[in-house]
C-alpha cells in the first residue's frame, strides 16, 4: 500500500496539451468512477484545475501504478501517450505528500500564493469522497492538506498583495471606500482594459456603471456588457461630481481630463473622495490632478509598480511556506508511521476476543443453570477485563512512530500470542507487514 | 490595586503590537481578551474603591486619570467589537498603560471636600471624562487616517496599507467619536456651570470661588468645546474632508491632554481637589 501521484502542470505541460488532458471536459466524477476500477488502487482523488491534472491514488505496487494510470489518461483523453508520457511527473509516498500540501499552499502555482487552488483542492476531495472513492489515508492526507494550505496563507504573506493590474485596481478602491456597493464607477474609453476592470467592479457589486467613448455605439455595447449605461463623451466632466471611481483607458494624444476639470466638480462633490486610474498611454489625466486633496490618481505604471512590489513580496515569503509546509509533512508522516501499529492491534484484540469465546463455550455446560442475567453479566465481566488488560499496550502500541520499534514489536506480539499462527488473525497479520513495507519506503527517500 | 489592570493592559498593549506587526488572529484574540480583563479588573478596583472612601474615586487628577483610563478601555473595546477591526489597539492601549502608571505609583484615593459633595459632581466628572476617552479614540483614529491616506497619496503601499481598514471606515470612525464626544463635553459643561451657578454664592472654599472662564483648565476645556464644535460644523456643514477633520481631532486631543495632566497639576487654581 503507497501514496502515489501522477500529474502534469504548467510547470512540464504547454497549454494545447493542458486543455486536451483536462479532466473537466468528460466530468471528473466519470473519470473518478472508470479510474476506480483499475486493479491494485484502494482511494482515487483527481485535482483538475486550468494549470494542472493530477491522480492521488493508495496503490499496491507504484511500479504498475504509473503505466496504468499513464495508459488510463491517454484513454479517457484519447491523447497517444507518446505524446503525454514525458510530461508527466511522478511522486511518492512522503513526496506526494509534500507535493499536495505545496499546491495546496499556492507554492505550487503559476502566480504564487493566488488564493483559489485551495477552493480546488477541497472541491477535487469533495467530489471523490462523495463517491466514496476515499478512505482513511485520503482523509485525512486531504484534510491536512488544507489545514496546511490555511496556516501558510495566515502565518506568510505568501498570499497577500494584489498580483494582477485589474485587481491591485479594486484592492486600491476597497482601501479608500472600503465597501463599493454604493458607488458609482465611471469608463472613460471602451476597449479591452476598460471593460476587464469594469467586469471586476461589477463583480465588487458597484451601484452603477456609466460608460463614455468617443464613437457613442461602442460606448452603448459596452455598456449593454456589462449592464451599465452609456454617458455622452460630451459629458465627462459634469459626470465627474456623480462617480466615484473614474477609469479612463482610450488612445488619446492629448489628457482627456484636466486638473481643472476635476477642481471644478470637487466642490459640488463636497470633497467625497475622487479614484481616478488611468490606464492610457499616453495619460488620459493630467497627472497634475493628483495633487488635489481628496483626489487618489494612480496610472498604469503606478499599478504595475504595486503588482511588482506585491510579487516581489510574496516571494520573499516562499521560504518559510516551505519550511511550514515541511513541517506540517513530517506531522502527516508522523501519524502515517503511527498507523502502521494498527494492525497489530486488531490482531491482538480479535486474538483475545477469540480465547475468550471459546473459553465461555468450553464452560457452557456449567453456566447453563445460571438465569439470563448472570450470563449477561459473566459475558460483561469478561469483556471488561480484556478491554482493562488490552488498553496499556493498545495505547502504548498506537503511539509509536518509529517503523524499527513498531517492527520488533509486532514481532514479538506475534510470537508471544500466535497472532499469525493457526489460530491468529492471518490476515491483520498480513495487513501490518503490507503497512510495515509502506513504512521503510517512506522513510527510506527522505526530500 | 491599580497594579494588577497596569499588568494586564501592559500585556494587552504587547499582545495588540504582536497582532499589528504580524497580522496573527491568534495574537488580536488573545489582546482581545487580556483587554477584556484589564478593564474588568480596572472596573472592578474603582468599585472597591468606591466602597472603601464612599465616594466615586474621581476627586483630583489621579483619580480622574484612572477613571478616563477605564472609560477609554471600555469605549475601545465597544468600537471593537463594532467595528471587528483591531489595528487600532496598538495605538491606543499602550498610552493607556502609561498613562494608568501615575495613579499606580501614587495607589491613594483622594477625600473629597465637602463642596463636592453633590450628584451633579459624578455626572460632571463622568459626562467629562467620557467626553475625553472618545476624544483619545478619535485622535488615534485621526492619525491612523492621515498614516494611511498618506501612503494612498503617495502611492507607496506598504505597512499601515495592509494592516489598516479603509479611510471610508476610519472616518465614520472619527465621525462618531467626536459627535459622542462633543455631546458628553457639552453636558459636563453645562452641569458644570449649573453647579457652579448654586455653590458658588456660599462657598468659602478657595478653590471654588477661583473657578471662573479665567482660569486656564476651564478657559481650555471651552478652547477644546469651540475646536471640537468647528470640526463638527466643517464635516457637516463645509464637507471638509476626512483628513482635515483628522488633523483636527489629533490638535483638539493634543489640547485635551495639556490640560489633563499639566494643568491639571500644576497651573488651575479652580481643578486642585487632591
Amino acid at each position: 500500500m503507497n501514496l502515489f501521484l501522477l500529474g502534469t502542470s504548467h510547470h512540464s505541460t504547454p497549454i494545447d496539451l493542458r486543455e486536451r488532458i483536462d479532466f473537466t471536459r468528460r466530468g471528473v466524477a466519470h473519470a473518478l468512477a472508470e479510474l476506480a476500477q483499475l486493479p491494485g488502487l484502494s482511494e482515487v482523488v483527481i485535482l483538475s484545475t486550468c494549470n494542472r491534472s493530477e491522480i492521488y491514488v493508495i496503490c499496491d505496487d507504484p511500479q504498475s501504478t504509473r503505466p496504468a494510470l499513464t495508459a488510463f489518461m491517454s484513454g479517457f483523453h484519447d491523447v497517444p501517450e507518446s505524446e503525454i508520457a514525458p510530461h508527466l511527473y511522478a511522486r511518492t509516498d512522503t513526496d506526494v505528500a509534500r507535493h499536495l500540501f505545496r499546491v495546496a499552499a499556492g507554492l505550487d502555482s503559476l502566480v504564487v500564493g493566488e488564493p483559489q487552488i485551495l477552493g480546488q483542492v477541497k472541491d477535487a476531495f469533495t467530489i471523490a469522497s462523495e463517491q466514496q472513492h476515499t478512505g482513511v489515508f485520503f482523509n485525512r492526507l486531504f484534510h491536512w492538506s488544507f489545514g496546511a494550505g490555511k496556516r501558510v496563507r495566515s502565518e506568510t504573506g505568501l498570499g497577500e498583495g494584489a498580483v494582477s493590474v485589474s485587481y491591485a485596481s479594486i484592492s486600491l478602491a476597497r482601501k479608500i471606500f472600503g465597501k463599493l456597493g454604493n458607488l458609482g464607477a465611471l469608463l472613460v474609453g471602451a476597449g479591452e482594459m476598460a471593460e476587464l476592470t469594469a467586469t471586476h467592479l461589477r463583480s465588487q457589486q458597484v451601484r452603477r456603471i456609466g460608460v463614455a467613448n468617443r464613437t457613442a455605439s461602442h460606448a452603448a455595447a459596452l455598456a449593454a456588457r456589462v449592464e451599465g449605461e452609456a454617458v455622452p463623451w460630451g459629458q465627462i466632466r459634469r459626470e465627474l461630481t456623480a462617480y466615484d471611481i473614474v477609469v479612463t483607458a482610450t488612445g488619446s494624444v492629448q489628457p482627456i481630463i484636466t486638473r481643472a476639470d476635476i477642481e471644478s466638480a470637487m466642490r459640488p462633490r463636497r470633497d467625497r473622495p475622487l479614484f481616478i486610474i488611468d490606464l492610457g498611454v499616453p495619460r488620459d489625466v493630467d497627472p497634475a490632478a493628483g495633487r488635489i486633496e481628496q483626489v487618489f490618481l494612480y496610472n498604469i505604471d503606478d499599478l504595475r509598480t504595486i503588482v511588482q512590489e506585491n510579487l516581489a513580496r510574496r516571494q520573499s515569503q516562499v521560504d518559510l511556506a516551505e519550511l511550514m509546509v515541511d513541517a506540517e509533512v513530517d506531522k502527516f508522516m508522523a501519524w502515517l508511521r503511527s498507523r502502521a501499529a494498527t494492525p497489530t492491534v486488531v490482531a491482538l484484540r480479535e486474538r483475545f476476543e477469540t480465547v475468550r469465546r471459546s473459553e465461555l463455550a468450553r464452560l457452557e455446560p456449567k453456566l447453563a443453570g445460571l438465569s439470563p442475567a448472570a450470563r449477561a453479566r459473566v459475558d460483561e465481566v469478561t469483556r471488561l477485563l480484556i478491554e482493562k488488560l488490552l488498553s496499556a499496550p493498545t495505547q502504548r502500541l498506537k503511539a509509536l512512530t518509529d517503523e524499527e520499534t513498531v517492527g520488533a514489536y509486532t514481532e514479538a506480539l506475534n510470537h508471544l500470542f500466535k497472532l499469525a499462527g493457526d489460530e491468529g488473525d492471518t490476515d491483520a497479520a498480513a495487513r501490518g507487514h503490507v503497512s510495515g513495507r509502506m513504512l521503510a519506503s517512506t522513510r527510506g527517500r527522505g526530500r | 490595586m491599580t497594579s494588577v489592570p497596569l499588568a494586564l493592559y501592559v500585556a494587552a498593549s504587547a499582545a495588540y503590537g504582536t497582532y499589528f506587526a504580524r497580522r496573527s488572529d491568534t495574537a488580536g484574540r488573545f489582546a482581545t481578551l487580556v483587554l477584556v480583563g484589564g478593564a474588568l479588573a480596572h472596573t472592578f478596583v474603582i468599585g472597591m474603591q468606591t466602597m472603601q472612601v464612599g465616594h466615586l474615586p474621581v476627586v483630583g487628577t489621579t483619580g480622574a486619570i484612572s477613571a478616563f483610563v477605564c472609560l477609554l478601555a471600555l469605549a475601545y473595546l465597544y468600537t471593537e467589537t463594532m467595528t471587528d477591526e483591531r489595528a487600532m489597539g496598538v495605538f491606543i492601549v499602550p498610552p493607556m498603560a502609561l498613562l494608568l502608571a501615575i495613579p499606580a505609583l501614587t495607589n491613594t484615593v483622594a477625600a473629597r471636600p465637602p463642596v463636592l459633595d453633590s450628584p451633579w459632581f459624578a455626572v460632571h466628572v463622568l459626562s467629562l471624562l467620557f467626553a475625553y476617552a472618545s476624544f483619545a479614540l478619535a485622535c488615534v483614529i485621526g492619525i491612523t487616517y492621515v498614516l494611511l491616506f498618506k501612503e494612498l497619496k503617495a502611492k507607496h503601499l506598504g505597512f499601515f496599507y495592509s494592516r489598516l481598514p479603509s479611510l471610508r471606515v476610519l472616518d465614520v470612525m472619527n465621525g462618531r467619536a467626536i459627535t459622542v464626544g462633543w455631546l458628553f463635553l457639552t453636558v459636563g459643561l453645562a452641569v458644570g456651570a449649573i453647579w457652579l451657578l448654586q455653590v458658588q454664592a456660599g462657598a468659602v472654599d478657595p478653590r471654588v470661588q477661583a473657578m471662573s472662564l479665567f482660569d486656564p483648565k476651564i478657559s481650555i476645556v471651552i478652547l477644546m468645546w469651540v475646536v471640537y464644535s468647528f470640526a463638527l460644523y466643517a464635516r457637516r456643514s463645509i464637507g471638509w474632508s476626512g483628513r482635515r477633520t483628522a488633523v483636527l481631532s489629533a490638535v483638539g486631543f493634543t489640547v485635551m491632554l495639556l490640560n489633563f495632566v499639566p494643568m491639571g497639576y500644576f497651573v488651575t487654581r479652580s481643578h486642585n481637589f487632591y
